[in-house]
């Protein structure tokens, strides 16, 4: 007889080991499970009702499977078992269905345009998706509040926001799994759409269509803050004004920056690209790609098609170290 | 008699080994100055005719009267072709008339070509002949210039050939006199005639000339007229010609009238570009009094010359300074229409400060 007890027993319990490590991914800046939103949390409520219903329906058509096995002492008549199928197998499941749809329904947005008005005055925000980054448009014509900024979104707590969804290319799709979403962002059209965030801190948004080769290198920062501080950041946004002939804004200007990229305060004013206003003070540059560090920047405007394949941006190998590295530091003291 | 198909197998097994014999022996004679048989001459006539008309048919010529092609053509046709085939000042050297064939003589042979295979046979050479393809495979543009000149040359004299080629190449070991006044002979701006397809240089950076030059020398910016040209100066020169050009004040090209509703367009490109169609402002880079002196100055230089330029940046065919694919990049939703709004608004731009 083999010695079978010698053999490693590891494999049937593998899955046992490798839960713990899935669920930790369940937490964190990226994850409908934790949610830290109104949208986030109805969504997740839907899901922990239909995951338990489900549970409950599946014991019962189990315990009703087994039941049916055993017995066989008790004969139903013909009229009371085409009543058990009628109540137990069309009318019941049917209501519960009903009722589940009614549920998931008024959970979406289009079904309670309240939340979603699509007014052009007020506060909100006009959300861009662009291969492969995100402009975002702050605009408050009753508050003369107008600035853009790109791939960080700040949200005050406890208020609802309203977006403007669109695209310049192709279809993006908007998506912050802890607060809310997602709705699709398409070229020529505008979608609308609110978000009430619930808890400070910092979230990750990637974009949820494939979009093109960076598709998976194009995500937002979120950073949720308390209304006070919130009021502040727009303020200071809005009224921004920054020394002009700074070694850095001339070297900007000098090799052609200034085509695409705006520093607000500065005379850099081009618009096809992302706005680097506040980019020193973003958590991560290339659209959630790289932590934000000199260095980083400093790679990126050297070789962004090595960061990034598929980038719009053309790449800067000429400029002298010297100059990338002021350059870079430049960028990264822009707060 | 009858013949096996032993002595089949015979001869078709010793053929390869007579025909290697044949020319590993060098009984074939490849000597020019004994000539092609006549039949020979006529068959290889026979195929050329055939292959240039059909190679042609799927082209279709610009415009090409306008006189602001033919300076440049004809001075490169006094550094590159005249060699061969003469010109209207020269008659053919004998180099030329030694080929096998000869070269002919150009004012004889055009008429019997049209506009379409005359481009054919100057950008793609001719095998088996002397005739060389152009130096650029993507300049089109320079060719039909030569075409234009092709076309004039059987009524054209010897003063006006000389008028239109100007000076000539200055060669190696030449003064840096002789060698500005062999770039003059296209790029001075009382040399330019028409709309031109020469940039007047005049006022341009001294940096920007310079990476220019070394551009065309390194092939870093296909053009088979200025690769040629630069390929007769001594590199030590460079930078005396970019200092030279430099130092001259800007004299802008002369422009024709053109349709306001184009210079609008034009200059609402330039000056904020077009966001939406990703299209950068122009001014971001040119003309700015800061702005970096690898970046060519735009304002007066003739819109033949820009348009054709930002072709070749749309096409992705124009190389130039270490900076010429971030202007690719640029310019690559640009429309026809654009160009030639771009260009004129260029072109104007003195007239209108």
């Amino acid at each position: 007889m083999p010695p079978t007890e010698n053999r490693p027993r590891a494999k049937p319990h593998l899955p046992l080991f490798i839960l713990p490590f899935c669920l930790a991914g369940c937490s964190g800046s990226q994850s409908a499970l934790s949610p830290a939103g109104e949208e986030a949390s109805s969504i997740y409520l839907l899901l922990i009702v239909t995951t338990c219903g489900a549970a409950v329906i599946w014991c019962l058509v189990t315990a009703l499977l087994v039941y049916a096995g055993r017995s066989r002492r008790h004969v139903y008549s013909a009229g009371a078992g085409q009543k058990l199928i009628l109540w137990g197998g069309a009318i019941l499941p049917t209501s519960i269905l009903c009722l589940l749809l009614g549920y998931a329904l008024w959970l979406m947005p289009a079904t309670r345009p309240w939340l979603t008005n699509n007014e052009t005055s007020g506060f909100r925000i006009e959300a861009t998706g662009e291969q492969y980054w995100w402009r975002f448009a702050y605009r408050d014509a009753e508050n003369g509040i107008s600035f853009d900024t790109a791939n960080e979104l700040r949200l005050p707590v406890g208020e609802r926001i309203r977006f403007a969804l669109r695209a310049s290319d192709v279809i993006h799709s908007f998506w912050i799994p802890s607060l809310g979403g997602k709705m699709d962002m398409i070229p020529g059209r505008t979608n609308f759409f609110s978000l009430e965030a619930t808890r400070p801190g910092i979230y990750r948004a990637p974009c949820a269509e494939f979009c093109g080769t960076s598709h998976a290198l194009m995500a937002f920062t979120v950073v949720v803050m308390e209304k006070e501080p919130f009021r502040e950041w727009m303020e200071r946004q809005t009224n921004l004004l920054r020394p002009r002939e700074t070694e850095g804004a001339r070297l900007f200007a000098r090799h052609g920056c200034a085509a695409c990229h705006t520093i607000r305060g500065t005379q850099a004013r081009g618009r096809i690209g992302p706005d680097l206003t506040d980019i020193g003070a973003r958590q991560t540059i290339a659209a959630g790609t790289l932590a934000n560090t000199a260095e980083n920047i400093a790679r990126f405007i050297r070789a962004p098609h090595a960061v990034k394949p598929g980038v719009k941006m053309p790449a800067f190998p000429m400029i002298p170290q010297a100059e990338l590295t002021a350059l870079a530091a430049y960028l990264k003291g822009l707060q | 008699m009858r013949i096996g198909w032993k002595s089949i197998v015979a001869v078709v097994a010793g053929l390869p080994v007579a025909g290697f014999l044949v020319i590993q022996l060098g009984l074939i004679d490849v000597r020019a100055s004994t000539g092609h048989w006549q039949v020979t001459d006529w068959f290889l006539h026979w195929v050329m005719r055939s292959s240039v008309t059909a190679a042609a048919g799927s082209t279709e010529a610009p415009p090409l009267d306008d006189p602001g092609l033919l300076p440049a053509a004809a001075a490169h046709f006094e550094t590159g072709c005249a060699v061969c085939h003469g010109s209207p000042a020269a008659k053919r050297p004998p180099i030329g008339l030694a080929m096998l064939p000869p070269a002919p003589d150009l004012a004889h042979v055009v008429g019997s070509w049209s506009n379409e295979e005359l481009f054919e046979i100057v950008k793609h050479g001719v095998r088996y002949s002397g005739m060389p393809a152009w130096p650029s495979q993507s300049r089109a543009d320079e060719v039909w210039a030569l075409v234009a000149l092709l076309r004039e040359m059987p009524s054209m004299n010897a003063a006006h050939y000389r008028n239109l080629a100007g000076a000539p190449p200055a060669g190696r070991g030449a003064t840096i006199e002789a060698r500005i006044a062999y770039c003059d002979s296209c790029h001075a701006a009382d040399r330019q005639v028409g709309n031109s397809v020469v940039p007047i240089l005049s006022g341009q950076s001294e940096a920007y000339l310079l990476a220019s030059l070394q551009a065309y020398h390194d092939g870093d910016r296909p053009s088979g007229i200025m690769e040629t040209a630069v390929s007769t100066v001594d590199d030590t020169d460079f930078s005396k010609l970019a200092a030279h050009y430099a130092r001259q004040s800007a004299v802008p090209a002369s422009v024709s009238a053109t349709d306001p509703v184009v210079l609008r367009r034009g200059e609402t490109l330039a000056v904020s570009g077009d966001p939406a169609r990703k299209i950068p402002a122009c001014a971001a880079c040119h003309g700015t009094g800061r702005s970096n002196p690898l970046f060519p100055r735009l304002d007066g230089l003739s819109s033949r010359y820009l348009a054709s330029q930002l072709r070749l940046f749309v096409s992705g065919e124009r190389g130039g300074t270490s900076y010429h694919h971030i202007m690719a990049a640029a310019v690559q939703d640009l429309e026809e229409a654009d160009i030639d709004a771009l260009a004129a608004y260029y072109a104007h731009l003195p007239d209108r400060q």
